[in-house]
């Protein structure tokens, strides 16, 4: 009987199971297989050729540059990818304009990655773009920010914040709601202010929303693609150059060569689930408060 | 040279309308035109800009003539090579495709494209003597075709007459002076450069990364991308690494706009002088009602040559061989060609065939003459299939000699090495 039940619950998963290992397992497992090989989009033809693609990562410094460019895009976005909302979400959880000003906020999210891009790539130009127009009147002369090495990345974690922040304050708000009020009623009892009450109950009890917010982040930061290659296109020089667009490059402008993008994507792979084994290790016990 | 131009003008005219008015009979001749009624053909092409409402009207303007029904997708250029290399092996490919020359030598070797036999050509109509080489050749790979130009995009410089009064650079007649040398080019820039305003800018948007510019000025110091035997990359070798220098000095002395800027939206505001640039921005510069002038491009190193980028017709391979859609594709070819002139008036670009050259509407114009009048000093890309690949590995490494963040000899010598170490 119950082995019956089993197979009839296989019954109803098998189609979605059927299209998960068409459209998801057998692509992850050709793109090992191609990784080995010297596989070239449009060519029929192509030969094993062993490890040579991933020893030539060892080599390619261009894909050097490129990871430590994700890690420090990784690093250094996640500090305000995971405050800036939050204290966004604290300050809308309450008040009047707050339905107004939670739609404005949320907003950028709504638009695609091109649209994003292409606006801020015209309010940043250095030259006819109003950004430097104001910066000039306010501050000071403007710069090239986007083409000086020292602030091009810096530029793309801004625009970025701006874009995602949105989305990230909805999930806050979310966890702000779950907090029981009482809390902070007995908290204000006991003479606690707004800034004690934001770390001894906010911020402990939001934790699990703020895992969930960091692990998704971290992932989506190895990724980044579309920012970067509307803004920079990487560059100046190599300055923006990410993971996944020296892939795109490899597999889609260079030479179409599917073997060796195939390789950086495990690469990528690897490490994208070892920072996420790791992340979970490490935040697991403190998860279930 | 301007005379023999002009000699070779006339007599084009005259055998150019007389094939106008050839074809024009016979697309009008009621039997041609119902033996194709029932074709249709799939056409793919990059124009996305305003030539595309263009190419819509004459292929409206096709099909009403001649019965041939043209389904066009119209794909930006890059999604579209890399539709072209997955779709055409899988037999999925469409029956006419346009691409850029640079493009021809990788999908030849590739096997994506149909090679064109020679008498295929002179049954149509085709003849070199109605070609200028650079367009001619572009469709050889290996010595065998591969495609059929169109038209030619190339470069222009383009002088902005307000920047350029106001840095008293214009002539008693109103016309802005035209720098002669590399030398009085930088010394005109300077003239003219300000906190935000800048002398002299190569290339649409994101100066530092322009490769065709910087294409250009390495074939006017004869240099190149491979060593004529196409097996060694030529830009670690003096003569490209002057023109790299000369790259490099245009930003660091602030005579050209930072590397990122948009070059058309500065020469529109008034921000950018002198302008070298291609030639599908004119029109536009004319809707934006910016006064300008456009003089040939000047001769800044050894040779007064132009970087040209011919658009041209290819027959994607098919799965199975279809006589009468290429026919039809032919037939589309033969039409464009002999309409062509039409296609340069609202188009803004130079026909590969000389015959239209000399058409009164296209000599009227003061641009489209100057285009014209660099035809003789037209020069493409080289034929290699590594082509693209390399030109994708200059992009990053000029834009760091661009804004000093290498070494200009150090960097080509990197950059070399890279594209030495491209597979073959």
């Amino acid at each position: 009987m119950a082995r019956r039940r089993g197979l009839t619950a296989y019954g109803f998963l098998a189609p979605g199971l059927l299209l998960f290992a068409a459209f998801r397992v057998y692509p992850l497992l050709d793109g090992l297989r191609l990784s080995f090989t010297n596989a070239r989009l449009g060519r029929p033809a192509q030969a094993f050729v062993g490890l040579a693609n991933y020893e030539r990562l060892l080599e390619d410094t261009r894909f050097h540059v490129s990871l430590w460019n994700t890690l420090f895009y990784t690093v250094a976005s996640t500090l305000p990818i995971l405050a800036i909302p939050l204290l966004l979400a604290v300050a809308l959880n309450r008040g009047s304009m707050r339905t107004v000003l939670r739609g404005a906020f949320f907003f950028p999210f709504t638009l695609s990655v091109v649209t994003v891009g292409l606006t801020w790539l015209w309010l940043l130009d250095p030259v006819v773009g109003p950004f430097n127009y104001y910066f000039g009147w306010l501050v000071g002369p403007g710069r090239s920010w986007l083409s000086e090495p020292g602030t091009a990345m810096w530029v793309i974690i801004a625009t970025t914040v701006w874009w995602v922040a949105g989305y990230y304050l909805v999930i806050y708000l979310a966890g702000l709601q779950d907090i029981p009020r009482d809390l902070y009623e007995s908290a204000a009892l006991d003479g606690a202010g707004a800034i004690r009450s934001f770390w001894a109950i906010t911020l402990p009890l939001l934790r699990p929303v703020l895992l969930f917010v960091f692990v998704t982040h971290i992932i989506g930061s190895f990724q980044i693609f579309g920012q970067v290659f509307i803004l920079t296109q990487g560059g100046p020089g190599d300055s923006t150059r990410t993971v996944v667009q020296h892939l795109y490059e490899t597999a889609f402008q260079n030479f179409f060569a599917f073997g060796a993008a195939s390789a950086m994507a495990w690469v990528l792979f690897a490490i994208i689930l070892a920072f996420s084994l790791l992340q979970f290790r490490l935040l697991r016990g403190h998860t279930e408060l | 040279m301007s005379e023999r131009h002009a000699g070779v003008s006339r007599r084009t005219f005259v055998t150019g309308a007389a094939a106008a008015a050839g074809a024009t009979w016979l697309a009008r001749d009621p039997r041609r035109a119902a033996a194709q009624t029932k074709a249709t053909i799939t056409y793919w092409n990059g124009l996305t800009g305003a030539d595309g409402k263009v190419m819509d009207e004459l292929i409206d303007q096709f099909t009403k003539e001649t019965g041939i029904k043209i389904e066009q997708q119209r794909i930006p250029w890059a999604d579209l090579y890399a539709k072209l290399q997955v779709s055409v092996p899988a037999g999925e490919g469409p029956d006419l495709a346009l691409i850029h020359t640079v493009e021809v030598p990788h999908f030849a070797s590739d096997g994506v494209l149909e090679v064109i036999d020679e008498s295929a050509m002179s049954s149509r109509g085709f003849r070199a003597a109605d070609y200028l080489p650079a367009t001619w050749q572009g469709g050889i790979f290996e010595g065998k075709r591969y495609s059929v130009a169109l038209d030619v995009p190339q470069h222009v410089l383009y002088l902005n007459v307000k920047v350029m009064k106001e840095a008293g650079l214009v002539g008693a007649d109103g016309r802005p002076k035209v720098p002669a040398s590399r030398e009085e080019l930088v010394q005109m820039a300077k003239q003219m450069a300000k906190s935000d305003t800048f002398g002299f800018g190569i290339g649409t948007v994101a100066p530092g990364r322009y490769t065709w510019g910087f294409h250009n000025l390495l074939w006017q110091n004869g240099a190149n991308v491979f060593t004529a035997d196409l097996k060694r990359s030529a830009l670690a070798e003096p003569a490209a690494v002057e023109v790299a220098d000369f790259w490099a000095s245009l930003f660091g002395q602030k005579i050209a706009p930072p590397s990122n800027a948009s070059c058309r939206d500065a020469f529109i505001a008034g921000k950018l002088g002198m302008w070298i640039a291609g030639s599908w921005n004119f029109t536009g510069l004319r809707e934006a009602k910016v006064d300008f002038t456009a003089a040939p491009l000047p001769r800044l190193f050894k040779q007064p040559v132009v970087w040209s980028m011919p658009h041209q017709f290819t027959f994607p391979k098919p799965k199975g061989a279809d006589a009468t859609k290429r026919d039809a594709a032919w037939t589309h070819i033969r039409w464009m060609t002999d309409h062509v002139a039409d296609w340069t008036l609202k188009a803004g670009q130079i026909s590969a065939s000389r015959k239209a050259h000399a058409d009164p509407r296209i000599t009227a114009d003061p641009v489209l003459r100057v285009l014209m009048s660099q035809g003789a000093s037209w020069q493409v890309g080289q034929p290699t299939p590594r082509w693209v690949a390399a030109e994708n590995l200059t992009r990053p490494v000029i834009e760091s000699i661009y804004i000093g963040q290498k070494p200009a000899r150090a960097a080509m010598e990197d950059l070399a090495r890279q594209i030495n170490a491209l597979p073959v």
